[in-house]
């Protein structure tokens, strides 16, 4: 049972399906088969769902009233504003446009939005665009940044072509939550740490330093059955035999084969699309600070426009559906698990579940840049990189701050030793 | 006082120390926070069915829970089974 033990891996003994192939992986070389059959897989995947904005394409965003370049978003809404003439206007939300929160009991298969899609193993980071203004190349870094402005006639470009690098998503969660009230929220997350906190980390603590990031996440909605067999047990008698030191309580138990079936959808599940993110391997990283404060408002995601993102960092899809696909089968087994936990409350002394299977009839893959406040500190030597996050919409913070190791020990130790002499005291006075 | 007292007394100044130490250490880095998926994504599930069959007997354990209990261990994963059991499918579940 000691793999039963093991926290699954992405890919791992958790999941109860077939290891997902590669991207394009076939198990046979195309280039030996005939024309036809290669033609037919090589060829590339549907999309199911095409959200690319082809108003966009040229890498303008233009104000719909003056048709200036210079746009930005207003700050603690999902506004757009033009710098130019202050006409204001909000993006449209994906939700109703594409209809992503509606038909999940009705999912077959696996549909993918188009900023979803496969990343191409060729795709270019760097994006080059021909400014309409006055024809100068304009080259945007996609890995860590979506806009610039010509350096020659200051036009803004924004990536807004849904590119095959994974840089371009479907939709974007524009920041609510301001700097200052991020600062704040920090400040305030540290200031109940302190005590134990790493000196280095107090003396260059400048929350005024966090950084706004876009993160990118898959957003999924997911149909799936899920059935459960184990062993469950409900206490008849309880006694007690013996005298004195031997006295001993012992227990009656009628023992069950139990059974459990769950069909259920979920909604707007966000799984890490960032292969460094989605480690969240606490002994090697803190990026389990940013997974904590997920959930999003999600539902109020607004198209693709990459004037949301000006002044902000943002780091590039990396993961496919088909390498995100096992973690989302494990939530989802754990989510049957939470769902039938209710339906065993009489067996009083626990269940023991053995086997569990799963089929996941319908997934809808959609992905999104989440709006994140991020605090790094990297700690000297051979430590880690420690994150405070806050959740760019609901505030949520969660952080992880470094601990002067020798203050906590002694700490612990003094209190143990204080305990331990009160216990030789009493032992001392009874005997 | 009895032996066994006495030593579950003298373990309690190692057990207050190391208790303090990992509870602070938590505090500090929360290493055992992620994403509670399980309660915070909006599910909904059609009514749980499945059978229960009294197979036997436990009588006279000293154990106060279940051998294995992992009702609550929502992600730690139990063997994998390809196809559902037929055992289940019998009828609503009512509490």
């Amino acid at each position: 049972m000691s793999a039963a033990n093991t926290p699954p891996g992405y890919t791992g003994p958790g999941s109860p399906q077939d290891v997902p192939p590669r991207p394009g992986e076939l198990g046979v070389d195309p280039a030996a088969l005939p024309p036809a059959i290669r033609d037919e897989l090589q060829a590339p995947d549907p999309v199911a769902l095409d959200t690319a904005a082809p108003e966009l394409k040229d890498g303008v965003n233009r104000c719909p009233k003056c048709g200036a370049s210079d746009i930005r978003q207003k700050p603690g809404s999902d506004l757009l504003i033009c710098v130019y003439c202050h006409n204001e206007w909000s993006g449209e939300r994906v939700e109703e446009r594409y209809g992503f929160g509606e038909g999940i009991d009705q999912l077959d298969g696996t549909t993918v939005a188009s900023g979803a899609r496969d990343i191409a193993a060729d795709a270019a980071v760097l994006v080059t665009f021909k400014c309409s203004g006055c024809g100068a190349n304009v080259t945007i870094n996609t890995q860590s940044e979506m806009t610039a402005r010509c350096h020659w006639c200051r036009h803004v470009f924004g990536v807004n072509e849904q590119v095959p690098n994974g840089a371009v998503p479907d939709a974007v969660l524009p920041f609510h939550v301001m700097k200052d009230d991020a600062v704040s929220r920090i400040r305030q997350f540290v200031q109940k740490r302190r005590l134990f906190a790493l000196k280095e980390f107090k003396e260059q603590f400048t929350p005024e330093n966090v950084s706004a990031v876009y993160l990118p996440y898959m957003i999924v909605d997911a149909r799936a059955s899920v059935d459960i067999a184990g062993k469950g047990e409900i206490q008849t008698r309880s006694y007690t035999r013996g005298e004195g030191n031997n006295r001993r309580t012992y227990y009656d138990a009628d023992v069950y084969q139990i059974g459990r079936h769950v069909d259920f959808t979920v909604d707007d599940l966000p799984l890490e699309s960032s292969r460094d993110r989605g480690n969240l391997d606490t002994h090697a990283n803190t990026n389990n600070i940013i997974n904590t404060i997920l959930p999003f408002d999600t539902k109020n995601a607004v198209k693709w426009n990459a004037s949301y993102l000006r002044g902000c960092s943002t780091e590039k899809r990396d993961l496919d559906v088909s390498q995100l696909q096992p973690r989302l089968v494990d939530q989802l087994q754990s989510i049957a698990r939470a769902q039938v936990e209710a339906s065993v409350n009489r067996y009083d002394r626990g269940v023991r579940w053995e086997q569990e299977g799963i089929e996941v009839r319908g997934t809808r893959w959609v992905a999104m840049y989440l709006p994140v406040w991020l605090y790094s500190y990297q700690q000297p030597g051979a430590g880690m990189l420690h994150y405070i996050a806050v959740n760019g919409r609901t505030g949520e913070t969660m952080g992880s701050v470094p601990v002067q190791q020798w203050k906590l020990l002694l700490t612990a130790l003094t209190v143990g030793t204080f305990l331990e002499s009160i216990v030789l005291w009493i032992l001392a006075h009874t005997s | 006082m009895s032996d066994e007292n006495s030593l579950a007394l003298l373990a309690l100044g190692p057990a207050g120390a190391a208790g303090l130490y990992w509870a602070l250490y938590r505090y500090y880095r929360n290493t055992d926070k992620s994403h509670a998926f399980e309660r915070e994504t909006r599910v909904e599930a059609k009514p749980v069915t499945g059978s229960d069959t009294k197979i036997g007997t436990n009588n006279g354990t000293q154990d106060k829970r279940i051998e294995g209990d992992n009702v609550r261990e929502y992600r730690r994963r139990v063997q994998a089974i390809r196809r559902p059991a037929k055992v289940h499918q019998e009828g609503e579940i009512h509490e």
